[in-house]
């Protein structure tokens, strides 16, 4: 039997959560997810059941036979070979042209959707021009391409031309030290070759490639008549010349895509003509055929073509121009036009809203099988996930309308439905959401699926405006068109749309460790805990600073020095991308870069620039610790401290207990909240936005936490909020500590929402407890704290509803528990393909039951 | 410095090193480096040590193998 809420007494009425469902009275707790997925057709059923599913744990890859390919290295060689000479752009065109004319491509049974970007659907891509350490790294694992030999010549070749060893030269050999180690802060993207963009996905649907080559075409010409004008002025004149270069690649690379798409048509048409009996697939496999001859080629007319042409620039821009991370549109914005052609007028490729569906579950597939070579040390942040795959839904329309529209509803349905972990779902709220929709999210919120996470409308709208000031072309996002954002990743928003989106990840992300630095702070920059070796400037001992002041003022310093190389290492990756790792695929179907002729990763419209403080609360529970135990109430020295510490608390036990009870952030208690508020908006926040990046923009804090919550958790000495060494960090850029949230779910928004200046981004991380949320009431208790959430400006949300006995269950069976899905820290994973370590601080969690002080906060009338 | 044998140390050549120790895990950047995971918590938790150089460093508490995923952070 499952456990129901028991009774509580709300403004002198007894209220009782019976189930909605009532049939759940019958499933155990320790197995209900396991009743939740329910793919709505017998094909989705039989794709999800043969998913080459691709998560990672601990650096490995949980499935067996999933492995990096040779095939892309191969062809990325012979093509830089063989275009020496030839400008860069054009050399990547051609780069390009070669992997997409000569790769293998595949057909796999049942799919509607086709592509993939390695010769095998259970391989994935890797990318020499990168990172030579990556690619060694994979090199000397259990997943190296093949032959070896070959592979390894491959990657000594690329070693001088590769982006990592082009920017180091630049940095001093200990920074690059410190940097590689992740522990006071991420490694540059130089290092590790991961990335992230939001493709204009639009103008490939509504223009189609061949109307993008037209206008390049025009361009050149109209650049040629240029150059050759009378009387000359080299001194403007010559400026012709790299636009020329730019948009000539990007016809090269477009005339590439519209083959390659071709050829999966004839693909298609081959195996129906030739291999295929059943004479329903044989149909499908000839409009398959008919699709991918028309597009991306041509404008989308139906929502078949926008799924099929979609996935073909997803494939580009993610998988084999460059490698990128994410899945970052505003989906439902992009798909209703061909949702409304296709369910509503029925003009073209006409479909149910329950075919609709289906697509959408077909595609969380072929997602879920996407291969990404990511490097070891992205393998480890995204434990039980494939990649962070993610897309935006809702909020608002550029006239201030709902942006909810039947499409959200059909993905949200679809991603109920199928129940995988990609992609992830990011719901903009806004109050003006149809009641409709906002049921379909809460739908995947109590079924556990931890997505949609949901970020404030209003928030993010007027951050679009905020950066826009900053535009160095004075064409920022104008007031309208700052509705158009999606999150780039898990957290941060930017545009989306036909131009001014981010094109790369040197403009913002990436992370920085409050927790390491507060520790290392205390041992005058030495890092004796993890790497014994000096990790920061020498800003003296824990034992030399006479005042709370003086031990924040040299944190500050090795904060400042921080954010200071990283946002470096992110600008020197970007001048040299600029220069090697043009990606004139995504120029061409940017609107500002075809009409100024420049490359993707150049230009820079909207700055959006931001970087991740991860393991913040760890940090700052220690900071009023210290103050209230040692500079306010003086019952430790510092000394005694810093014995307890290389101790790991041993023999001071009673110690621990007192820096453990001292006030903790999420219960609304002034006192911490105070200091803690300061440390975000002028320490974090304060010294971030001195740095102004490629962009011109300030670059402003992500609280965040994915799994390097556990990683650099792993890699800290014990702390002074009480906290072990090696034990877990706090895990999201503002959530409370594991199990310190001890006021209830009002409380930590209270707490939250004090913090607003000088922030970008700030995951808060809540789990919500299953019966309540699966009761009569569970619909109406989390729509009033949503209301709550957004009048207190709070920025993001994200719920993990799953029971204790569940997840313990999984511990013991994992086999029987495949479908259950957790929440980590800005991605669902499968909780076991989770490592142990992970799965504990789930479990460790605090359950939020509301009581009848919420209730009256969020002024919820409950009705019997 | 004093060499104490139980903790990670250079040996130059050694025929144990990390790289090819149970508790080893790469270093998350350079696979020439590495993370040690030998110690464990009696309640789960696995405090690191950045290795330097994974071929020619090691410790008396070497174990051949390799650790599953779940046992690592
Ligand atoms: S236990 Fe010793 S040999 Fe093994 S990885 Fe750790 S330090 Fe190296």
């Amino acid at each position: 039997m499952a456990t129901m809420a028991p009774a509580v007494e709300y403004k002198g009425k007894v209220i009782d959560f019976p189930f909605e469902n009532p049939e759940e009275e019958k499933i155990p707790d320790d197995e209900l997810h396991e009743h939740l997925a329910k793919p709505s057709t017998e094909r989705t059923k039989r794709l999800k059941a043969r998913c080459r599913w691709k998560h990672a744990s601990a650096g490995e890859f949980v499935e067996h036979g999933v492995r990096a390919g040779i095939e892309r290295m191969r062809l990325v060689t012979e093509a830089h070979k063989a275009s020496r000479g030839k400008p860069e752009v054009t050399r990547r065109a051609l780069i390009l042209e070669r992997c997409l004319n000569k790769g293998t491509i595949c057909l796999q049974t049942d799919e509607k959707i086709i592509g993939y970007h390695a010769e095998d659907p259970n391989y994935f891509p890797l990318y020499p021009e990168l990172s030579y350490m990556n690619v060694k790294d994979y090199l000397m694992s259990d997943y190296s391409p093949q032959p070896e030999a070959e592979a390894e010549a491959i990657n000594d070749y690329w070693k001088p031309y590769s982006l990592q060893a082009k920017c180091e030269q630049y940095f001093d050999p200990i920074d690059l030290t410190r940097m590689y180690q992740v522990s006071t802060m991420e490694a540059p993207t130089f290092a590790h070759g991961y990335n992230s963009i939001i493709p204009p996905y639009e103008t490939v649907l509504e223009d189609g490639l061949l109307k993008r080559i037209k206008m390049a075409e025009e361009h050149i010409k109209e650049a040629k008549a240029e150059l050759a004008k009378e009387p000359w002025d080299g001194s403007k004149q010559l400026s012709w010349i790299p636009k020329i270069d730019n948009w000539q690649a990007m016809v090269i690379a477009d005339k590439a895509v519209i083959a390659w798409a071709r050829r999966y048509a004839r693909l298609c048409k081959i195996v129906a003509e030739n291999f295929e009996s059943d004479p329903d697939r044989k149909k499908e496999l000839m409009e398959m055929a008919e699709i991918s001859n028309r597009v991306p080629a041509e404008p989308c007319k139906g929502l078949k073509d926008a799924f099929q042409a979609k996935w073909y620039t997803f494939l580009v821009c993610h998988g084999i121009e460059r490698y990128a991370s994410g899945f970052a549109h505003k989906e439902d914005k992009v798909l209703y036009p061909y949702y409304k052609a296709s369910v509503i007028d029925k003009t073209f490729q006409p479909m149910t809203h329950a075919d609709v569906v289906e697509y959408v579950e077909m595609e969380r597939l072929k997602i879920s099988e996407h291969g990404a070579g990511k490097s070891r040390g992205y393998r480890e942040i995204f434990p039980g996930s494939n990649d962070l795959f993610i897309l935006t839904l809702g909020g608002t329309n550029r006239d201030g309308s709902d942006g909810c529209n039947d499409m959200t509803d059909a993905i949200l349905e679809g991603a109920r439905n199928i129940r995988t972990t990609e992609p992830s779902i990011v719901f903009r709220y806004s109050k003006k959401n149809r009641p409709q929709t906002l049921r379909k999210v809460f739908n995947c919120v109590r079924d556990g699926l931890g997505y949609p996470s949901i970020k404030n409308d209003d928030v993010g709208i007027e951050q679009m405006k905020y950066y826009s000031k900053f535009s160095m072309n004075n064409n920022g996002a104008t007031d309208e068109e700052a509705h158009d954002w999606c999150n780039v990743l898990c957290m941060s928003p930017g545009l989306c749309g036909r131009r001014k989106s981010q094109k790369t990840r040197s403009e913002g992300g990436s992370a920085i460790f409050p927790a390491k630095i507060l520790e290392i702070t205390l041992n005058n920059g030495y890092d004796w805990a993890y790497s014994d070796m000096q990790l920061g400037p020498e800003t003296g001992n824990a034992e030399d600073f006479k005042t709370y002041d003086d031990l924040l003022e040299a944190f500050r310093k090795q904060y400042s020095y921080v954010m200071s190389l990283v946002v470096r290492a992110k600008d020197v990756g970007r001048h040299i991308e600029t220069q090697y790792l043009q990606i004139p695929f995504v120029s061409s179907i940017d609107d500002g870069c075809m009409e100024l002729g420049e490359e993707a990763t150049h230009l820079s419209e909207q700055p959006n620039g931001w970087h991740n403080p991860i393991t913040t609360i760890v940090a700052a529970n220690s900071l009023v610790a210290m103050k209230k135990l040692i500079y306010d109430e003086k019952k430790y020295t510092m000394k005694q401290l810093m014995d307890a510490l290389k101790a790991n608390w041993e023999g001071h036990e009673e110690m621990r207990k007192d820096f453990k009870n001292a006030p903790k952030w999420g219960n609304d208690d002034d006192y911490a909240d105070t200091i803690i508020q300061s440390f975000y908006e002028d320490i974090l926040g304060g010294e971030m936005a001195k740095v102004t990046n490629y962009s011109g923009g300030p670059v402003l804090p992500v609280g965040q936490a994915v799994a390097l919550y556990m990683e650099v958790g792993s890699r800290t000495g014990p702390t002074p909020d009480g906290r072990y060494g090696g034990e877990a960090a706090d895990d999201g850029g503002i959530s409370p500590y594991f199990g310190t949230d001890t006021k209830g779910p009002t409380a930590v928004l209270k707490s939250v929402s004090k913090v607003q200046k000088n922030q970008k981004a700030n995951l808060l991380n809540q789990r919500l407890a299953v019966p309540m949320m699966r009761s009569v009431h569970g619909f109406d208790i989390w729509h009033a704290y949503m209301d709550t959430w957004h009048d207190l400006n709070v920025d993001h949300v994200q719920f993990n509803c799953v029971s204790t006995d569940e997840m313990r269950a999984a511990q013991r069976e994992p086999e029987k528990h495949r479908d259950l899905i957790v929440r980590i820290a800005g991605f669902s994973a499968r909780f076991v393909d989770i490592p142990t370590y992970g799965q504990n601080t789930i479990i460790a969690r605090n359950e939020q039951n509301f009581g009848p002080q919420d209730f009256e906060f969020m002024n919820l009338e409950l009705g019997q | 410095m004093e060499v104490v044998d139980s903790q990670l140390h250079v040996e130059e050549g050694t025929v144990k090193p990390c790289l090819k120790c149970k508790w080893q895990i790469a270093d998350p950047t350079n696979p020439d480096q590495g993370q040690c995971t030998v110690n464990r918590t009696a309640m789960g938790s696995i405090w690191k040590r950045w290795i330097r150089d994974v071929h020619n460093m090691t410790c008396s508490k070497h174990e051949e193998g390799k650790l599953s995923f779940r046992e690592h952070v």
